[in-house]
């Protein structure tokens, strides 16, 4: 379908924008610049509304410009929008919008506010153009670019080691993503020699018209063993893995809890790690079978490992980076099972109630922070045996935080209802078609899923219900709601936590919007599972959120929660993750190292010194040859013959360059000997 | 044109050289000045130049830019025949990019003499013909002149390092010197034994002249080097055995594990200037030699040693990494990381695709730009505290803001982040080497773990350096003394910055001009 050209003025905007903010706050502006980037921010979320009403359901929109080419092969830069990266654009500018909104009370004060803003303006402008991007050159480009801005925003109070150190970490683990995404690129750019998602991966595009035959990946122009295909997939999903914290490379993001708590909001649980989920739904056709499973397996232990890890965490902070990291495992999951719109419905309601969860903590922080430092109390503000009571002192976070929850668990009446259980139901739906070990994928999904329902209401009742500490007792008493701007955007999240923006019946996702508009097969199993997963899932919540609130509230059961024994030892050392990378990787990449600079030293350097040492020797035999022999024959000689000679013996003065040239006068004379005349 | 870019310096120095001493104080302003004449003379050069494929270069003497012809010496030798060397000078899409590069590292290298306070009259002159010979080296097209540039360079360099170095400079002067004695020695016999194969087709005569040896058909029949003749010395090849003489002599420059141990000392000991252009530009004058000499003139053999190259380049990229990973020095660390980023370039060439080509030349340029910074920065904290330890340094980033913003840039630049020229390079020169036949695809996959440690040496080195708390081995008297950078400084810095990211943003102000170059490069290798 033809598109105005009026669209691109839209477009380009939308992601110039954030850009602007960071380009002028690095330039030197330091005023007001929190108006500035809301401003900006906002202007790009109004945009990417009304692209979103011109294009969700109706069109496609891809422009493109040449951007460079090498030898005789053209790289293209251009923008490609469907239903995907409108829904993309929207989320994030959306969501980014309220974080600043809700940023301006909470980083207020900080003495580096200016370089807040613009590395979030650095953010968004990258998030934005790597959902619009239309080739696999531009989106690992700012899929780098997220990388980065998450990096200083980690990294944002530098001055504390742990910050340091996480921002550092998060950029690593990272990079071993990107790496695996680079090979992708190199994969399908030997096969098909290029890198537009269009030509690739649209109907009947290189992707789909390639085929296996022979044990040969064979496409138009040339062909691979079969073996790259599962590779290339298995390398993009490497990346995939890295920014969504799947295992095994999740380790950076509980750390990257350093960074401010909006920007934990954003980044970390919202819109970039999501990202991960959304470079598998660009480019989806390249998964094979093999790699699909792959998905499911990773997603599987993924979403279990998190969930049992967060079971036993105490800084509120880690326990919802934990729930991001088992809720990303859920839609890799999905994805893996062929669970496409699932996924990406699942996506967008997580991005709405995790946001929420973190910016209701954040609430909580600030008071905890704020009130513990104007008494002089000494204790950790963001450990939630600290917390307790807040429920009268707080009411509105409290209630946000509890819809949010409800929505994470999978509560009817909230979205997380909706986008979860679609998801448990289509894995049902799947196993019944597998044999073996991939059948117990269902019923691990199903446990994770009880396990967040307990967490997450240990959480809540321990922070909001349960009786207070002793030591903090004087803060929570001091504590109270959030100011206005912080409040509102809380509540506005609150009602996106909800069904009403995504369907209009609260008990069927299939009537929603969002999931239709990424169906592209008719559901065939429908009934029998749709009738009983959200009966079984809700029932079991239901059974643990109370079992939940008589450990935490009431204080029963308290040998259960004491911390005894080893499966409570292994979840609260998140699985040991951490120590054994230190101990396999990082110190064998620090001994290899030390062993190069070793070889350096004392292999290749003591090798060019003795190859000197030897070449002096001759030298000096030479000199005494010379002085003893030569010059002996030469002062024999009449008096002309003996000043050539001293000629001759400054030439010689024992300098190695002289040695050599004679060396090479004798081979030239050789040389000119055999073979010229 | 090109003879005015060569030969400014050398009158600069004359001028210098004869100017009373009470001048002393504008030494360093002349040489400042010859270096922005030089650079908006390339800057010209630049934006007139033709790439379009009837202005390739390579292999066809007519499609050579700015070119410059003049017979030189012509000797009646008796029997042999008559010695011809020509002047002779041009440029094209492989050369011309180089010109460019030199005139801004020579810039930023000539602002980075401002610390350099004794014995300007003999400074000053040595460092403005080793401006002289970098330039001519990438003009030259007769190799007898190619070969009197290349080793004019040498010479400057190393009374640079040995008079103005620091505690141990002699050794390190020496064994540059002696490294790279050793490759151009043998690099001499290859070019007699070419004297003798080829001739001109025009005046008969055994000629020096470059382009006449990239055809086949001007090499007299059984001559040594003549590929239809195919002579065998010690048993290999004649033309195997050139090119790998030359190969090594080159790379030596580049420099390739295991013969770059001269290039930490030669950095450690060398002052910043020397440092700056030692990283920015000697190590591509390795680089444009690989491909101007070696392949061009021996394609066969140079396709036979692709795996070798291939495998060299694998390991310096992994190689210089895991070296500079170990560093405590933190220029010795940069050092390395030059050793793992010319990597790239080897394996580029080796994939002797128009990609890998392409990003081994990109890399060039961008380690060049981004080399310079480093190196420049370097010397800025070496300057005020004089010293360079890592472990000297914490939370730098609190006391100079603004000379931690610059680090920051050159360190992600160099590691690769995408905007910045080093990722097109990288990117591209790995993708080469994937497609490449002639390579396997685990050179690019270990190529690109390189990418990784770059990573993670450089981030690591920030964490160390510029975040946490102040704490310096210094104390409070370091604090005063580490002042923020200066306005001198930003200028040097700056321009440097902007080409990274400029490049990076639109790789083709780079590409469009050596693309036709490349292509016709890559055709005269492949056949």
């Amino acid at each position: 379908m033809p598109v105005s050209d009026i669209q691109i003025f839209l477009v380009l905007p939308v992601v110039v924008l954030p850009l602007i903010s960071f380009l002028f706050i690095f330039a030197g502006k330091k005023l007001n610049t929190e108006n500035l980037a809301l401003f900006h921010i906002s202007v790009s979320f109004l945009l990417s509304l009304y692209l979103f009403s011109a294009i969700w359901d109706k069109q496609t929109f891809h422009i493109q410009w040449s951007w460079f080419s090498v030898g005789g092969t053209e790289f293209k830069a251009g923008i490609l929008l469907n239903n995907l990266s409108v829904l993309m654009m929207v989320l994030v500018s959306g969501i980014a919008t309220l974080v600043h909104v809700y940023s301006r009370v909470y980083m207020k004060g900080d003495p580096n506010i200016h370089k807040y803003w613009a590395y979030l303006g650095l953010f968004c402008f990258s998030m934005l153009s790597l959902v619009i991007s239309d080739s696999l050159l531009l989106i690992y480009l700012f899929w780098e670019l997220v990388g980065f801005s998450s990096y200083l925003l980690i990294g944002f109070w530098y001055t504390r080691d742990s910050a340091a150190r996480a921002s550092k970490k998060a950029f690593i683990m990272n990079r071993i993503g990107d790496l695996g995404f680079l090979t992708g690129i190199m994969i399908i750019y030997q096969q098909f020699h290029t890198l537009d998602l269009t030509l690739l991966f649209a109907e009947n595009g290189f992707m789909q018209t390639s085929f296996i035959q022979n044990a040969m990946w064979v496409s138009d122009t040339s062909g691979m063993p079969e073996i790259w295909l599962t590779i290339a997939g298995a390398v993009f999903f490497l990346g995939a893995m890295a920014k969504s914290a799947q295992f095994p490379l999740h380790t950076w993001l509980p750390d990257a809890m350093e960074g401010p708590t909006s920007v934990s909001s954003l980044i970390h649980a919202a819109t970039m790690v999501a990202a991960g989920v959304f470079l598998i739904a660009r480019i989806y056709p390249v998964f094979n079978p093999q790699v699909l499973n792959m998905m499911v397996i990773t997603g599987t232990i993924t979403a279990f490992m998190a969930a049992t890890i967060a079971l036993t965490q105490n800084d509120i902070k880690r326990i919802l980076a934990y729930s991001t990291i088992s809720q990303l495992g859920f839609m890799i999951m999905a994805l893996g099972i062929g669970a496409y719109s699932e996924s990406i419905f699942h996506l967008s309601t997580h991005a709405f109630f995790k946001c929420l969860l973190f910016l209701a903590a954040g609430a909580v922080i600030h008071e905890m922070h704020h009130h513990r430092d104007k008494l002089g109390l000494d204790f950790d503000f963001q450990d939630i045996r600290r917390m307790g009571g807040l429920r009268k002192r707080m009411p509105l976070a409290c209630i946000s935080m509890c819809i949010a929850s409800a929505a994470l668990i999978g509560l009817p009446l909230t979205s997380g209802f909706l986008s979860k259980d679609a998801m448990l139901i289509k894995t049902f739906e799947w196993a019944s078609e597998q044999v073996g070990i991939l059948k117990i994928v269902p019923y691990l999904m199903l446990l994770s899923s009880a396990l967040t329902a307990f967490y997450i209401s240990r959480l809540i009742f321990k922070v909001f219900f349960a009786k207070p500490d002793v030591i903090s007792s004087p803060v929570i008493s001091a504590a109270k709601d959030a100011p206005k701007q912080m409040t509102y955007v809380l509540l506005i999240l609150a009602f996106l936590s909800t069904f009403l923006p995504f369907s209009l019946n609260p008990l069927s996702y299939e009537v929603s919007w969002l999931w239709s508009g990424f169906r592209s097969v008719e559901s065939t199993q429908a009934g029998f599972y749709h009738q009983l997963i959200p009966v079984i899932v809700n029932a079991i919540s239901m059974l643990l959120i109370i079992l939940a609130y008589l450990m935490y509230v009431n204080g029963k059961y308290s040998r259960l929660a004491s911390g005894e024994g080893l499966l409570f030892r292994v979840s609260s050392g998140e699985w040991y993750l951490n120590q054994f990378y230190s101990f396999t990787f990082v110190k064998s990449v620090e001994k290899l190292a030390e062993l190069s600079w070793r070889i350096d030293r004392y292999v290749i350097d003591s090798i060019v010194l003795s190859t000197a040492a030897v070449v002096r020797n001759i030298s000096d035999f030479s000199r005494w040859t010379d002085k003893n022999i030569v010059d002996g024959a030469v002062n024999g000689s009449g008096a002309m013959v003996s000043k050539a000679g001293s000629i001759f013996r400054m030439l010689q003065s024992g300098r190695l360059q002289h040695y050599l040239l004679s060396i090479l006068l004798i081979l030239l004379t050789f040389l000119i000997l055999t073979f010229f005349i | 044109m090109l003879s005015l870019l060569i030969f400014l310096p050398i009158a600069a120095a004359i001028l210098i050289l004869i100017l009373p001493s009470r001048f002393e104080k504008v030494f360093k302003h002349i040489c400042l000045g010859v270096s922005i004449i030089q650079f908006l003379l390339s800057l010209f050069i630049y934006l007139n130049f033709n790439s379009g494929t009837s202005a390739a270069g390579i292999s066809n003497a007519g499609q050579y830019q700015l070119t410059e012809k003049l017979p030189w010496i012509r000797l009646d030798l008796g029997s042999i025949g008559k010695l011809e060397i020509d002047y002779f000078l041009g440029i094209d899409g492989l050369s011309m990019p180089f010109l460019l590069l030199s005139a801004l590292v020579m810039f930023v290298a000539t602002i980075a003499s401002w610390e350099i306070k004794t014995n300007l009259r003999a400074y000053y002159p040595l460092f403005l013909l080793l401006n002289t010979a970098v330039i001519g080296v990438f003009c030259a097209l007769d190799f007898f002149l190619f070969y009197i540039f290349y080793e004019l360079m040498l010479l400057p360099l190393y009374f640079l390092i040995g008079m103005w170095g620091g505690v141990r400079r002699e050794y390190a002067a020496i064994k540059f010197f002696l490294y790279t004695l050793f490759g151009s020695v043998f690099m001499l016999l290859v070019i007699i034994g070419l004297y003798f194969s080829v001739t001109d087709p025009t005046s008969g005569n055994h000629t020096f002249n470059m382009i006449l040896m990239m055809d086949p058909a001007n090499y007299l029949d059984g001559s040594i080097f003549s590929a239809i003749a195919n002579q065998e010395l010690f048993g290999i090849s004649a033309r195997l055995l050139a090119f790998i003489v030359l190969f090594v002599a080159f790379a030596i420059k580049v420099p390739i594990v295991p013969l770059h141990t001269w290039l930490p000392d030669a950095h450690v000991e060398a002052p910043t200037p020397v440092s700056i252009i030692l990283a920015g530009l000697l190590l591509k004058v390795g680089g444009y030699g690989i491909l101007r000499i070696c392949y061009s003139i021996f394609p066969d053999a140079a396709i036979q040693s692709s795996w070798w190259i291939g495998l060299i380049g694998m390991v310096s990229i992994l190689y210089g990494a895991l070296n500079a990973l170990a560093q405590t020095d933190l220029k010795r660390m940069i050092a390395y990381s030059s050793v793992s980023h010319m990597g790239f370039v080897l394996l580029g060439i080796a994939s002797a695709t128009t990609e890998g080509v392409s990003g081994a030349m990109y890399q060039m340029i961008s380690h060049g730009a981004l080399s310079a910074m480093l190196f420049f920065l370097v010397g800025m904290i070496y300057n005020r505290v004089h010293d360079r330890e890592i472990s000297s340094f914490r939370g730098l980033s609190e006391l100079m803001p603004q000379f931690s913003a610059f680090v920051m840039i050159a360190f992600f630049a160099s590691l690769g982040l995408p905007g910045f020229s080093a990722f097109i390079a990288e990117a591209f020169s790995l993708i080469g080497a994937f497609t490449s036949v002639y390579l396997p695809e685990w050179m690019a996959i270990g190529g690109s773990v390189g990418i990784l440690l770059s990573a993670a040496y450089f981030l690591w080195t920030l964490q160390r350096m510029f975040f946490g708390q102040i704490r310096l081995k210094g104390g409070e008297e370091w604090k005063t003394t580490l002042y923020d950078a200066n306005i001198r400084e930003k200028i040097a810095l700056l321009p440097l910055a902007a080409l990274a990211l400029l490049l990076g943003i639109f790789p083709s102000l780079l590409f469009d001009k050596m693309n036709a170059s490349v292509l016709a490069f890559v055709q005269l290798i492949t056949g």
